[in-house]
């Protein structure tokens, strides 16, 4: 009963939604566009992975039914400083090298969440300055069905074949391979998970035009698989990766720009490289001789060649086991990774 | 110390960073600090003279001998707050030491407003060997507070471009036990400085200047030059200097040999460090 009285509550909230736009011109917009009637609060608390649920979809093998605040504290304590900050003895810390938000941001990347492209969301990080990182954002993870695809498996092997269909097995490969770090405790995962739950996709943050609208509209209620997937089709469900090579890109009639390389280079290699935090002996700031230094290495063949070790990384080894991780095609286009040696070098030479 | 106020430009970051290399110079401590929970281990070795009587092709330009070896271990408890612990084989009489300091960052250099560092340093060095039955000697400890030398110092750094830094550091030496004559404190005041030719590669020169050293004593003030390589996890300085001793507790108020007369070796130091 309860169940179909949920259904129905959704199904006329999303028509109410559907008809609050019949007077805005066509054309793709955000639902926080004036003259909408839907209220904004609870478009933001009305979760994408509930509305599916309510259309029908099966509830993920990770589906947090009720957000617990403490749990989800403890989540984003572990992502944030990869313990908890009471410092618990019987809770070491997950890694000694790295935390989650070395590599993942917290927020959505894009303004967009069926666009991740790389262009989308270095425009959308210049915007807002956002640190431009080589791992997916944890915004919106919630809500993906596949982890560790594509040339993941080049560099995990068969461990990845357990993650890419279940996120607490992500989870866990993450901490102990990404991070270099220790397994982690099945309720430290669930912390985890209910963190996830409150940085998962709302209705929101999806893009919708008029025409979409309508489409949904119609579907709701009649054919709920097809309002599904169009719901889906508004948001990245796989985590994909595809590594690139050392070779410098070469992109006939490409002008770099200096802005670009500059932006990638200070809000992402000095996210990491900057001696304020204490991540690695390979120092990078605005200084004259780093550029230089840089610039010279730029077509060897190694870990200070900036094709070669955004595209490779470097791999944790016994002895240095903090690693630097890889740009994939996701993360840098060829055309973003031709404007940061394209400001290396105009910086090098000034 | 005009110099020091002098304003600058060109550092996009709040702190300046990167003033020195590592937490030495040569010998000499720099305001370098150890970032928190982390350890860095230290080997430092010094050969015999190069020229002079001792030196020549006899004893291959000094590395025939050892003048003083030190291994150490220091860690950042705070970032502002490093401790260390060492140990040397010492020089002359003054062998078999164990030594120890502490370093706290009051001052840290900013873009605006900071223009210097200003960092204290307080060590110390026990003299752990067996005592001797010579009462007139250093090493006969009648207590075991005679073991002990201290050195408290100031050290005001200045990084004045990407490639150049400057540091000045005052401070006092006290000696427990002397021979006849000696005097137990010296005031001292130094220099050091590092040139950076390349990213990784910097050159590196350091001066100590004691005040009143003992007359009976033919005390000569340390002058060390050097070469600092970094590889991005270690820290190279090859030097060469007058001083024979590695612990400031020793080479300030105990350095004899004189560059003039051949007396100087060459030397080197790898630092490294671990994230814990």
């Amino acid at each position: 009963m309860l169940k179909q009285f949920l259904q129905f509550a959704a199904i006329l909230l999303i028509a109410i939604l559907l008809f609050a736009f019949q007077n805005i011109t066509p054309g793709r917009y955000s639902v926080y566009e004036p003259g909408n009637r839907i209220e904004k609060e609870w478009l933001e608390k009305m979760s994408v992975s509930e509305v599916l649920i309510q259309l029908g979809e099966e509830k993920p093998l990770h589906h947090v039914a009720t957000v617990h605040e403490d749990s989800a504290s403890m989540g984003k304590q572990f992502v944030y400083f990869g313990k908890l900050k009471s410092d618990d003895k019987d809770v070491p810390r997950i890694s000694k090298y790295f935390v989650c938000t070395d590599c993942h941001n917290q927020v959505l990347e894009t303004d967009d969440p069926s666009d991740e492209s790389p262009d989308r969301v270095l425009q959308y990080s210049m915007e807002n300055d956002l640190p431009f990182l080589p791992a997916s954002t944890f915004y919106g993870m919630y809500n993906m069905e596949h982890w560790y695809n594509g040339d993941y498996v080049k560099k995990y092997g068969d461990l990845v074949k357990p993650t890419r269909d279940t996120l607490t097995n992500a989870i866990q490969l993450c901490a102990i391979e990404c991070s270099q770090g220790r397994a982690m405790k099945d309720w430290e995962i669930r912390c985890m998970l209910h963190y996830y739950k409150t940085i998962e996709l709302k209705i929101s943050d999806l893009k919708f035009s008029k025409d979409e609208l309508l489409d949904l509209a119609a579907t709701v209620g009649v054919n709920n698989k097809k309002a599904v997937k169009i719901l889906k089709s508004k948001y990245n469900q796989i985590n994909d990766a595809h590594f690139g090579t050392s070779e410098i890109p070469k992109i006939p009639d490409y002008e770099p720009n200096f802005e670009h390389g500059k932006f990638i280079y200070q809000n992402g290699c000095m996210y990491c490289h900057t001696p304020d935090k204490n991540m690695t002996n390979f120092k990078l700031s605005m200084n004259q001789l780093n550029f230089e230094f840089l610039a010279r290495k730029i077509d060897k063949y190694n870990q200070y060649s900036i094709p070669h070790i955004v595209r490779y990384g470097t791999y944790a080894v016994v002895g240095r086991r903090q690693y630097m991780p890889m740009y994939t095609y996701e993360n840098m286009s060829e055309e973003q990774l031709l404007d940061l040696i394209h400001f290396v070098k105009t910086k090098a030479n000034e | 110390m005009l110099l020091f106020c002098w304003g600058f430009q060109g550092f996009s970051q709040e702190l300046v960073h990167n003033t020195f290399a590592a937490t030495r110079v040569i010998n000499n401590h720099s305001n370098i600090m150890l970032p928190k929970q982390t350890l860095e281990f230290i080997v430092a070795h010094k050969f015999g003279d190069i020229a002079g009587s001792n030196g020549g092709l006899q004893n291959f330009y000094g590395f025939d001998n050892l003048a003083d070896v030190r291994i150490a271990f220091e860690y950042g408890i705070l970032d502002q707050l490093d401790i260390g612990l060492g140990r040397c084989k010492g020089v002359g009489t003054r062998t078999q030491l164990l030594d120890g300091y502490a370093k706290y960052s009051i001052l840290q250099q900013k873009t605006t407003k900071i223009p210097i560092s200003i960092t204290y340093v307080s060590s110390l060095v026990l003299a752990y060997g067996k005592a001797t039955a010579d009462s007139t000697s250093v090493t006969s400890y009648p207590k075991f507070l005679n073991r002990f030398i201290f050195t408290n110092q100031l050290l005001f750094t200045r990084k004045f471009s990407d490639r150049f830094s400057w540091q000045i550091n005052a401070g006092y030496n006290h000696r427990n036990f002397v021979e006849f004559n000696d005097q137990n404190g010296l005031f001292f005041a130094g220099t050091s400085a590092r040139f950076r030719i390349t990213k990784f590669l910097a050159l590196l020169g350091e001066y100590n200047y004691v005040f009143h050293p003992s007359s009976n004593n033919r005390h000569v003030d340390p002058l060390s030059f050097g070469v600092e390589i970094q590889t991005g996890g270690h820290v190279f300085a090859l030097h060469f200097s007058n001083a024979q001793a590695l612990n400031e507790n020793i080479f300030i108020p105990n350095t004899t040999s004189n560059w003039l007369d051949g007396g100087f070796r060459f030397g080197f130091s790898i630092n490294r460090q671990f994230k814990l």
